[in-house]
């Protein structure tokens, strides 16, 4: 017999958890990489999704810290919490948090956890504002932009194995990785049509929770005419399309939405007195 | 005078802000498609925004006070300098030039690209978080002492 037959002998002959060493070739790392492949190209299970953004969310709350007001807190978990249960999403575990940084910019995390600034609350003007933007940020959410882009780098800056790892198993270094990259992508930002669909979608979810819909306009309009270089917005300009391009689609595509719920309340006078602390 | 008086009247409105009209526009009498029209604005005209209703601003233009389609509006019109920084790098230099010219960790920067590379775990401000969540029907409540009511309404095609 030749020496081939005899490995496949060998082979078949063998305990399954043995460890075969051939040169160059080591068959219990391949199968493991051949499961991570699976595992890492297959959709996150939403348990999987509320461990990842909660990783995500710790990092974030390392980068800046939540404002120190229960009042300010308590009220846009209400008006998210609102907004999140006319989205169809109405389960997950959601969190709304004011991080206590001056410059304007909100954050979508998955598994239902969404940060705003004090320096974007500061320059916003009505609760519609506010749902305007928390609206958007739960789009984000609710057709896993972030996840599926976490999901993608993973794929691609980790081995298949390791991004298997990092997916399932939260102690792994991989993990480590996989979250750090997360974080990341909030200085990346995600594609221009994500951002699109997620002011379109957006207007949709804060018409359904019967808010006046122009409030992510106003505060588009607002950021629009700020100095793009002025530091409080170079990073959240920097992530997404030009304010006054995301206007622009709005008047192209939503404009019957826009005009049919424009009546609806806007509650200037509440969200004054709620976010007295942020300004 | 006129202007100052109506931002007196609307300090939660925030001042009048200088603004061009982006398409010929009407100017209208209320901020209502059928009504009266005051003037035609042309093209980039220059205006003073002042107030937002709906999908309507308040404008004062050169050919009289009225209201505009609010998405006809862009802000910092032409000739019209846009507002310049609001301090935040210069607070930024400050934390960030100790003795040694390297940074310091002292002074609170905020949120920027560099915190999110470095950032690491915070599980305290975390579990903060979890703690001020709010209940679906805690918020409903919340929803109806400020008289919203929730529709069905359907995704653009």
């Amino acid at each position: 017999m030749n020496r081939l037959v005899w490995l496949i002998a060998l082979l078949i002959a063998a305990p399954a958890q043995a460890q075969f060493k051939l040169p160059d070739l080591n068959i219990n790392k391949l199968i493991d990489t051949a499961k991570g492949v699976v595992k890492a190209t297959r959709e996150i299970d939403e348990n999987e999704e509320i461990a990842i953004g909660s990783d995500v969310a710790a990092r974030l709350l390392g980068a800046a810290p939540l404002m120190n007001d229960l009042r300010v807190q308590r009220y846009v978990n209400n008006v998210g919490r609102w907004l999140a249960t006319q989205s169809e999403r109405p389960d997950l575990p959601w969190h709304f948090g004011v991080m206590d940084a001056p410059q304007l910019n909100a954050f979508a995390v998955p598994g239902g956890t969404i940060f705003i600034t004090r320096g974007l609350l500061e320059k916003m003007h009505s609760e519609a504002e506010l749902a305007g933007v928390l609206s958007h940020e739960i789009v984000h959410v609710v057709r896993k932009h972030h996840l599926k882009a976490i999901q993608k780098g993973a794929l691609a800056h980790l081995s298949a194995g390791a991004a298997g790892a990092a997916l399932s198993n939260v102690n792994s270094e991989a993990r480590n990785k996989l979250v750090a990259f997360g974080t990341e992508m909030y200085s990346r930002g995600l594609d221009k049509g994500d951002e699109f669909e997620a002011d379109r979608l957006g207007v949709v979810i804060a018409a359904r929770g019967g808010y006046d819909t122009y409030g992510l306009p106003a505060v588009l309009q607002s950021l629009q005419g700020m100095n793009a270089k002025d530091s409080a917005v170079a990073l959240m300009f920097k992530t997404h399309p030009a304010p006054g391009e995301r206007l622009d689609t709005l008047a192209a595509k939503m404009q019957p939405v826009l005009d049919s719920y424009s009546s609806q309340p806007q509650l200037r006078e509440r969200f004054a007195m709620e976010t007295k602390a942020a300004r | 005078m006129r202007l100052l008086i109506l931002a007196l009247l609307f300090p939660l409105l925030g001042h009048a802000e200088p603004a061009t009209v982006i398409r010929a526009t009407e100017l209208k009498s209320e901020p209502a498609t059928d009504a009266s029209t005051v003037a035609q604005l042309p093209e980039n005209s220059a205006v003073e925004a002042l107030q937002r209703q709906g999908g309507w601003t308040r404008v004062k233009a050169a050919a009289g006070e009225g209201w505009v389609k609010m998405l006809a509006l862009r802000y910092g019109g032409p000739g019209s300098a846009k507002k310049g920084d609001t301090g935040i790098a210069q607070i930024f230099n400050v934390a960030r030039t100790g003795s040694s010219g390297t940074q310091v960790t002292t002074g609170v920067r905020g949120l920027d690209e560099e915190k999110l590379a470095n950032a690491q775990p915070n599980p305290a401000e975390l579990e903060k978080l979890n703690n001020f969540a709010v209940q679906p029907a805690a918020a409903a409540g919340f929803a109806a002492k400020g008289k919203l009511s929730a529709h069905e309404v359907e995704y653009p095609k």
